[in-house]
Formats: C-alpha cells, structure tokens, sequence
C-alpha cells in the first residue's frame, strides 16, 4: 500500500505545478520538527505557496509556524503536537487536532538563521489571514524588512483582499517596492512605469534610492527607464505642489475676501475705517465655539453641525455688536474719518481685553466634524483638505450672498445710492442714519462669517483679530473704495502673492513685497483697482 | 495769440462723458462766460484747465506754448492760471492778510508781496478785516477774499466758478464791478455763472455749454434769442 | 498756532495778538524748572528715569503733532522712526561698551557670532551714531512719503498704510538673523560715553538731556508752526488742492515736514532706549503707534502743548497702573480714548474751558 502511495504521490507531483505545492500540513508539521534545513525548507514552502493557498491552509500554516517560534511545538513519532503553552502537559495533535499527552515528544531546536525564515512565512501568513488590521499591519511591516525574499505575488494578493484602505495603500507601496527589486527585468521596469503613473513624493524617493544602488547602474536600460521614471514624477510632484500651494492661497484669499468684504462695504458707505473688524472675526469664531458647547451639552448627537448652526449664530452675534457700536459711539463721529479710526480702535482694544478676561488667553479646542478633517488626494502629494474646501465654498456662498443683497434688496439699494451720494440719498428721504447702522452690521456680520470659516483652520484666541486686520486693511485699499469687485480681485491677488511668495522667501519677505507692490500700485492708480472716478 | 485754446477735450468718468470733444478759445483782455444748465460740463472744463482732472484726449493750450494736460496744478498756477472755487476756499485758521500773502505766490518776493497785499486788500474792500481769520468771514467776505488771494499773483488767466453765488444783489453788483476793473489786455477771463444779469453784465462773449459740448458762442444777446438755447437753459 | 476767542464774531486786531498761546512758553519753562530740579533736588533715581521716559514720550508725540495736527497727515506708523532711533542707539551703546569692555553682547554670544556685525562699524563714536539714526530715519520717512504723498494718498489710507509698515517692519525685526538681537531685543547697556549705565549722575544726565530736547523741540516747532512754512502746513491741511493751484508744490511741502517729524522721532528713541535700558520688536507693534496718535488726540489735537499734555498723561497713568491694577489698564485707556473722541474733539484742553474754538478751528476730524 505504501509503495502505491508513494506512486501516486509522485504523479500527483508531476501533474501539478511544482510553484504550486499544496501546503500539505504533514509534510510541513515533519519539516519543522526537524533539523535546521528541513525548518528553512518548511519556511519557504509557506511563503512559496502564500500566493495560492487558501486561507484554511494559510491559517493552519500560521498555527504551526506560530507553535515553532514560541516553543510551543512537540515533535514525536506519532506527529507534532501544538501546545497551549510552552512547556504544556498535552497538546492538539497538528493534523487531527485530538489531544494527546506530550509524553516524551520534545520542543525542536529553532536556530536564529531558521527564526528569520520562520517570521517571514508567519508575517505572510498574518498579511493575508491576520484577523484584525493591526494584525494583517504588522505582517506586513515584518515583511517589508525582507522585501527581497517574498514574492511580490504574495502582496498582490494581500492587497487585491485588504478592506481596509489605508493599509491597502501601504501594502501598494511595499508591492511597488518589492516589484522594483523584482528579479525579472520587465517586471522591474513594468514597475518603474507603474510608479511613475501614481506619482508622490514618497514614490520619488524610492525611485531615487534605486537609482543610486550598484545594481542599477549595472543594467543600463533599467537605469535609463529609472531616469524616464524619475524625471516623470519629479514634474508630477512639482506639479501636485504648485497646486497645494494655488490651493492654499485660494483658501487664505477666501478667509481674507470674508474679512474684507465688510471693511469694504463700511468704508464705502460711511468713510470709517474699522479697526475692529478683527475682533468681529474673533467674535464670530466664539460664537462658534458657544455653540459648539450648546450642543455637546443639549445635543451631543448631532455635534457634528455645530459649524453649520454657527453660521447665523456668528452673522448675528457679530452684527448685533457691530450695530451697537454704531448707535453709541460712530453715529457721533460723522463726517470725522481719522477720530472713527481712534474710537473703532479703543473698541477693539476693549473686546479683545473683554474676551480675554471673560473667557481666557488660551487657545479654543474644537471638534472637527469629518466634513471638514481629512482630505482627497487629488494629484502626487496635493490633497484637497476639507477644512480649506469649507472655507472657499463658504467664502463663495458669502460673495454670492453679499452680491444678491446688495444688488437685488432694497436695503442693497440703498446702501449703493449712499455710498454714492450721500446728500442726495438724504435729499431723496432715505434715512441715511438707519442705513448706517444697518450697513455697519451687515459688514460686521460678515466678519463674524468670516470666524466660523476659519475656525477649522486657524488658532482661535482673544488676539486673533490682529492677524487679520492688516491684511484685511491691504485688500480695501488696493480693491478700491466700496468695490465688492475689487475687494475679490484684491483678495485673490494678495492671497495668492503672499502664498507664492512664501515658500521661496518666507512669510515676513511675502509681506514685504506685498506691501511695497501695493504701494507702488496706488503711486500708478491710487485710487485702487474698481473705485469709480469721480469728480472732486 | 489766444489767451487760451482748448482742442477737442474729451473728459469721461466711466462711461460717462462729461466733455465731449469740446473746442474753446479765449482772446486776450477778454471776458467770457461760460452757462449751461446743471451737469452741462463747466465745473468739469475748469478742473481740466486747472489741472485737477486729467482728460482722455484734447489739449488745452495756454498762449500757444503750453499744453496744461500735461501738468501738476502748482505747475498750472505758476504759469499764471488762477482759478476761483465754486465753493468759498479760503484758509478759514489763518487770517484774511496771511491768506492772501499764500496767494501772492511761492515766487513773490518779499517786498513785492506785501506790497500787493496792501493792493488787493483795498481792492476787494477788505482792509479793515486784515487780521481777522478767514473762518470768521461772511459768506461774502470769503468770496471777495477769495477772489483776492487769486489776484494777488495778476495770473494771466484767470478762472471764475460762480463767483456770484450766494450773494445779495448789492453784493453781486459789487462783484461785477470788480471784475470789470480787472480786465487787463494781456488777462483773460472766464467766468461760470448762472446768475443771468451778472453774466450779461461783465461778459464780452458766452459760450453755452450743453452735455459737454458747445451748444452756442456769441453775444449774449444772440444767446437770449436763440432757439436751442432757450430750449436747453433759458426758457421763456 | 495762535488761539484766541472765537465765538463767531471778529476780534479786533490788537485784541488777538494779546492772545497768542502761552501753553507753549509754560510748558517750556516748565521743562527748563523741572531739568534744574532735577540736578538741585536729587529725586529717587526711578522718579529721575520716568520724568525723563515721559519728556522723551512727549518728545514723540510732539513730532507726531506736527504732520497731524498741522499737516493733517495721520500717521499711524512713528513707531518705526522711534524704533529706527532706539536701535542706533542701542547699537551705539553696545558697540561703545564692547569697544571699552572688551566683552561682547548677551546676543552676539548668543548667536555665536565672533563679533558684532560688519555693518556695525564705526558706532562707538556717538557723532556718527547720532547722525546714522537721524539720516536714516529721515531716509525711510523720504521714501515713503515720497511714493505716498506723490500718488496722492491721503487721510485713512495713508495712515492704513503707515500701519502696515511698521507691522512689516516688526516681523523684519523678529527675525533673529539681523543682527539685532532679533525677538529678545538688545539689551545690557553697560555704558555711556565711559560712564556706567545705572549711576546716579548718568540717569539724571539722561533725563536732564531728555527735558532740555524736549524744551528745544518745542521751542523750535513752536516757531516753525508761527513762520511762513507754519501758514502753509495749515493751509495745506485744510485745503490741499487751493494751496496746490495757488501754485505751490505741497508734495515738498509735506515731505519735508514729513522727514524733519521723522527725525524728531528717532530722536525720541534715541532719548528713550538708554533710560528703559531696553530696546526690542515690541516697540514696533502696530498698537503703540496708534498709542502715540491717542496720546495726541487726547492732549488736544494741533495744540504743540496739547501733544505734551497728552503724552505726560496718558504715560503717568500707565505707569502708575501697570503696577497697581495691570488687568485694568487697557479699559482705562479704550474708555479715555472714547470719551476724548466723542466728548471733547479738541482733547483735554477743551476742558480748561479757556478757549471755545469753532469747528473750523481746529484739526480734529
């Protein structure tokens, strides 16, 4: 009978792929109970047969090697037993699985030349069957250790069945990285290609390194294909920067145009410059953070609209304050645009100081609801934030918003036909001074608007404000007086110059050049870039 | 030589034309007035001329040699042009006498100018309010002060916005009379009013401006009875 | 400026010259009376140094007084012209105390530079010093003021403008590779002119040199506002384009008046850095110019006395409360900046109920 099996094993093995060997759980059991060789032969037969095996094979594998490494193995003449632990009275028998007594089966020797083969198989063998992602994470991170020796079909397959996506990423990024050191050369350029098409920076790196090793330079049309691959991400990436960078300046234009807006309105209507136009910002950001704190107390389920409840919140908090201000203190300086600078700074000194004594220095904590964490990669290493997106989409709503008032409400067609004439408009019987006031907490609200919008991104605290008024402030000027237009262009340029400028200079040379070329412009046209001309 | 040439002067704010294409000359030793009704375009021509607003095409030529679009306003002013504000603008912190020692000019010498304060002051009737603060004037005073500071430096061309408005007929008479007796052969006048009498009082020609063109030049007798501009300004 | 009586009517003429402001001449003789005291009365050493931290304060804000009350011209940047004086003269004394000592400065240490930097040379000698902080205040004011003032920028946006200089000018010096202390300043004086910084004799020095600038400044402005050039800042002030078409280059006009505040200044600074012991970004923020605008405001606007008082005032209280109540401090100062606006538009004096100045009268707007 036994000469009959081996007979037919034999044609069992001629038949079927020898790459292919079913992980036969005996021959395994007995390879790694014995000697230091049969244990490396048991060990690359599991990587070997990774990419095939099913996983019942895979996990009972897994179970043997794992029993090997701890010293939980019994080998005897009657098969191995897997203990519980090591140095255990009984154990399962490795095939059956029945319990059996240890009795004078012994623990095999495993060498540290053997351990090293013995975690490679087992970190296979959690990649693809690992129960958690931690698990099959761990697998993977011994496995990239020993990129050379694990066939990259294995990863292939680990990725093809990974749920998770961030670990399906890395699992990519081993393949790529096992694939460039590929021993077939269409592979390893098949490798290049792939890489070069999924462009990042990390992607360059690697490339680079291969680039600089020995054996590269020794096999000339991969090295060439290296430097097609590599001239090719290099441009991607510099491509996905210059985007991150466009992208960046967009969202600081939006919050600046959100700043400015009102300034704008109030410096065209009333000739006041309002120097508390950032602490309405800063007043609309806590707006936003009392009700966040609202509605962890009240409504702690639905947290994650605090932002999107904050936005009439902030608007009216901030033009209710704008509106008081008006009515006690700028309704008196009429006509007196330098003494309004000083009384809108002695009220912006008094709010930051309010604030900081009623609420504290420190920085607001605040929840960023998965709207706004988090991103989409777009490009090579551009990743369209969320928190930014908000701010541009908001900033958007609120051009659009402000646009439709202005344009299509009475109240907006009031406050053009003041702005333009003042006298006239009184002449007509419009109540010039309700409109001031209406006008102030227009602007002012929009300020608070812009709080909630960087709330996401910005740090909040008492003195926030002042980061923003200057720039704000650069914006009026150059757009023009009372131009919404201009207030947009002007934003988008002054955000824009500073965010390009920044990267080869640094901040503080960003607004240096911004500033001069602002002043240079007004010497061309001081009136700003939409101010309408008008007769003296 | 004319005292003064203006060429196809096109002044726009926007899309809106405030001159369009207007020509004008001005003799020596004349006195002109330019009428229309609001909105016609005169204050707008005497910013052109006294170079507080740049046109977008046209000259302006003074005596032949200077092209004033193409200069500041002191530069303007010290080429002898003067121009009298709609508004009273006189000085209101500083006295009537130190007034008009700033109309006198940067170029005055120092003798000379107190001189010619002495001049002007009798002449705009003004001498006893010597150290008084222009703020504390009549609305008429100011006129006269003002119109003293701008004679102070005998300009060549002299321009004047109104220089009738908001007085009382004594007043206004005073004021044509004092006009009169500026005319000089080499000095020319131009004079923006709406006050009719006065106009027809001190002016040799009119011109009628209407939309930021001419819509008449001639006599004001001529001006009174043509059709157009009885239908665009005088009425019946 | 002559004040005098206004309810309306004309005052004869004899009756104005009588009344020429004598606020000036007071308060000159007051900074003469106070340097004497000083030297006679041996105050305690800290009254020495605030008397003359506040005589090179009102100093400051008389030079401000000049482009604002007189040229109309809000700047809301002096900060950087007193900052530009304050770091010559720190430079000035470090450099002098390396020069004498033989030990370098904490910073240059602790930026483990070998030496002071090249362009520090030559600032052990005062003369240059005092000149280099001068020119180069008056450098900075002539180049701004001349792209400002040549495209015409007036009222709120010149002082936006000024604004965003000196806020530019403040993160220029954060930096800690200038070569000037960066954000800790420069500091540790030890000597001036041979003299140990903290002696007796060199604070009352400092402070008796602050009051006497002080009586000088104000003797000279005082006489630059009553002469010719004095008419025509008022006249500029308060109708530019008639002073313009009267023929009159006001660009110069302003620039110049503009350039000589600047270095009036630096000049402050100068007084200021050697009697605080002190001198860092902070005094570049944009909050501290507009202080100096509400010291002005509040003293009276277009007043040379009014500039003084204000500065006095505003600076003892802020000294006397920093100490006693800190937290309240800045809602004295946004409550007296308020009521000053709102109540009393020509600043303090508008309480002495002395003068009743008509609108016109005066620059506040």
């Amino acid at each position: 009978m036994n000469r009959l099996r081996a007979v037919l094993a034999v044609l069992a093995m001629l038949i079927v792929p020898a790459s292919a060997a079913p992980l036969e759980r005996a021959a395994l059991a007995a390879d790694l109970c014995g000697d230091g060789a049969a244990q490396a032969r048991g060990s690359e037969r599991v990587v070997q047969a990774a990419t095939d095996a099913s996983t019942d094979e895979l996990a009972a594998a897994g179970r043997l090697l794992a029993a090997l490494a701890e010293r939980r193995l019994a080998c005897g003449s009657e098969g191995a037993l897997i203990l519980d632990r090591a140095g255990a009275a009984e154990g399962h028998d490795a095939l059956t699985g029945a319990t059996r007594p240890v009795a004078e089966a012994r623990a095999p020797v495993l060498g540290l030349r053997q351990r090293a083969l013995v975690e490679t198989a087992r970190a296979a063998v959690a990649l693809l069957t690992g129960e958690s992602v931690a698990a099959r994470a761990a697998g993977l991170a011994t496995l990239e250790r020993r990129a050379g020796a694990v066939p990259d079909t294995i990863l292939a397959r680990a990725q093809a069945a990974e749920t998770d996506p961030g670990l399906r990423g890395s699992i990519a990024g081993a393949a790529q990285a096992a694939a460039l050191s590929s021993p077939d050369p269409d592979k390893r350029r098949a490798a290049v290609a792939a890489v070069a098409a999924a462009p990042s920076g990390a992607a360059l790196a690697r490339l680079r390194a291969l680039r600089s090793e020995p054996a590269a330079a020794a096999d000339l049309a991969f090295a060439q294909a290296l430097d097609v691959g590599i001239a090719s991400v290099e441009r991607a990436v510099r491509i996905g920067d210059g985007l991150a960078i466009l992208y960046n300046g967009l969202s600081f234009a939006s919050i600046l145009f959100m700043a400015a807006a009102g300034l704008a309105i109030i410096f065209g209507l009333m000739g006041v410059i309002n120097l508390a136009q950032g602490e309405f910002i800063m007043l609309g950001a806590y707006a936003t953070f009392g009700v966040q704190e609202a509605f962890r107390r009240l409504a702690p389920s639905l947290l994650d609209l605090y932002l999107i409840a904050a936005i009439p919140v902030a608007f009216a908090a901030a033009a209710l304050v704008g509106i008081v201000l008006e009515a006690l203190v700028l309704r008196h300086l009429y006509r007196r645009p330098l003494m309004s600078l000083l009384a809108t700074w002695a009220v912006s000194l008094f709010l930051v100081n309010l604030v900081r004594v009623a609420v504290g220095t420190q920085n607001l904590q605040f929840a960023m609801p998965p709207y706004v964490s988090g991103g989409a990669p777009l490009y090579a290493d551009f990743v369209v934030t969320w928190n930014r997106l908000f701010a541009i989409l908001f900033a958007a709503a609120t051009l659009a918003l402000t646009l439709l008032v202005l344009r299509r409400t009475p109240l907006g067609l009031d406050i053009r036909a003041v702005t333009q004439n003042r006298d006239m408009a009184a002449c007509l019987g419009l109540p010039t001074r309700r409109i001031d006031r209406l006008a102030f907490g227009l602007g002012s609200g929009l300020a608070g608007l812009a709080g909630v919008a960087l709330c996401p991104i910005y740090s909040v605290n008492p003195g926030m404000g002042s980061g923003f008024v200057i720039d704000a402030f650069m914006v009026v000027v150059l757009g023009g007086v009372g131009s919404l237009m201009g207030t947009l262009v002007a934003a988008l340029g002054i955000g824009g110059a500073n965010v390009l400028i920044e990267p080869l200079s640094g901040a503080v040379a960003a607004k240096v050049i911004v500033l001069v070329g602002i002043i240079l412009f007004l010497q061309r046209r001081p009136e700003g870039l939409f101010a309408a001309r008008r007769r003296r | 030589m004319s005292a003064l040439v203006i060429d196809a002067l096109t002044v726009a704010f926007g899309r809106f034309r405030a001159l369009d294409a207007l020509s004008l000359a001005v003799d020596p030793g004349e006195v002109r007035a330019v009428i229309g009704p609001n909105g016609a375009g005169k204050t707008t021509l005497l910013d052109v001329i006294s170079g507080i607003t740049k046109p977008v095409s046209g000259r302006v030529m003074l005596g032949d040699r200077l092209d004033l679009t193409r200069c500041s306003e002191a530069q303007i002013a010290r080429a002898g042009v003067r121009r009298k504000f709609q508004k009273p603008s006189v000085f209101p912190v500083l006295t009537v006498r130190e007034n008009l020692a700033i109309g006198c000019g940067p170029d005055m010498a120092p003798g000379a100018r107190e001189a010619r304060i002495a001049a002007v002051l009798g002449e705009v009737g003004l001498a006893v309010r010597a150290a008084v603060p222009a703020g504390a004037l009549s609305h008429g005073e100011k006129q006269w002060l003002e119109i003293g500071m701008v004679l102070a430096a005998e300009p060549g061309l002299l321009l004047l916005d109104e220089p009738v408005a908001g007085l009382s007929d004594a007043e206004t008479a005073r004021t044509a009379e004092l006009i009169g007796r500026l005319r000089r052969p080499d000095r020319a006048i131009l004079v923006i009013e709406h006050d009719m009498g006065f106009v027809e009082a001190v002016a040799d020609k009119v011109t009628v401006l209407h939309e930021g063109r001419t819509l008449y030049e001639g006599g004001m007798q001529g001006a009174r009875r043509d059709a157009r501009v009885i239908e665009v300004f005088l009425g019946r | 400026m002559s004040g005098a009586v206004h309810t309306g009517l004309a005052a004869p003429a004899h009756e104005r010259r009588a009344l020429r402001d004598p606020l000036v001449a007071v308060l000159v003789g007051l900074c003469l009376a106070a340097a004497l005291g000083l030297v006679l009365g041996r105050p305690a050493p800290y009254l020495v140094n605030a008397v003359g931290q506040l005589a090179a304060f009102a100093i400051l804000a008389v030079s401000l007084d000049l482009v604002w009350g007189y040229l109309g011209i809000l700047s809301l940047g002096h900060g950087l012209f007193f900052a530009i004086g304050g770091y010559v003269c720190a430079m000035h004394l470090l450099a002098h105390g390396t020069v004498m000592t033989g030990t370098l400065p904490d910073f240059v240490q602790f930026m483990g530079w070998k030496g002071l930097p090249a362009y520090w040379a030559g600032l052990e000698h005062a003369p240059y010093a005092l000149l280099l902080a001068l020119g180069l205040a008056g450098l900075v004011a002539f180049l701004f003021g001349l792209v400002a003032f040549r495209s015409r920028v007036n009222g709120v946006y010149f002082s936006i403008i000024s604004q965003a200089l000196v806020y530019v000018a403040m993160l220029l010096m954060y930096r800690n590779d200038t070569g000037l202390g960066g954000n800790n300043g420069m500091t540790g004086f030890p000597l001036l002119f041979g003299w140990p910084m903290g002696a007796p004799a060199v604070v009352t020095g400092l402070a008796v040199a602050a009051l006497l600038t002080l009586a000088a400044v104000l003797a000279g402005a005082r006489w630059l506002v009553g002469s010719a050039v004095g008419r025509r800042m008022l006249a500029c002030r308060d109708d530019e384009t008639r002073l313009r078409t009267l023929g009159y280059s006001t660009t110069r006009l302003k620039l110049r008046v503009w350039c000589l505040s600047a270095m009036i200044a630096a000049l402050a600074g100068i007084l200021y850095v050697p009697q605080v012991g002190i001198i860092n970004p902070r005094v570049l923020a944009p909050d501290l110019s507009i202080e100096i605008a509400v010291w002005v405001a509040i003293g009276g606007l277009g007043r040379l006395g009014g500039a003084v008082i204000g500065a006095v005032l505003v600076n003892a209280l802020k000294f006397w409360l920093s100490a006693a109540m800190p937290e309240a401090w800045p809602f004295i100062l946004s409550g007296l900046v308020l009521l000053v606006v709102l109540a009393l538009p020509n600043g303090l004096l508008d309480l002495a109920g002395l003068r009743i100045r008509p609108s016109w009268a005066s620059g506040a707007r």
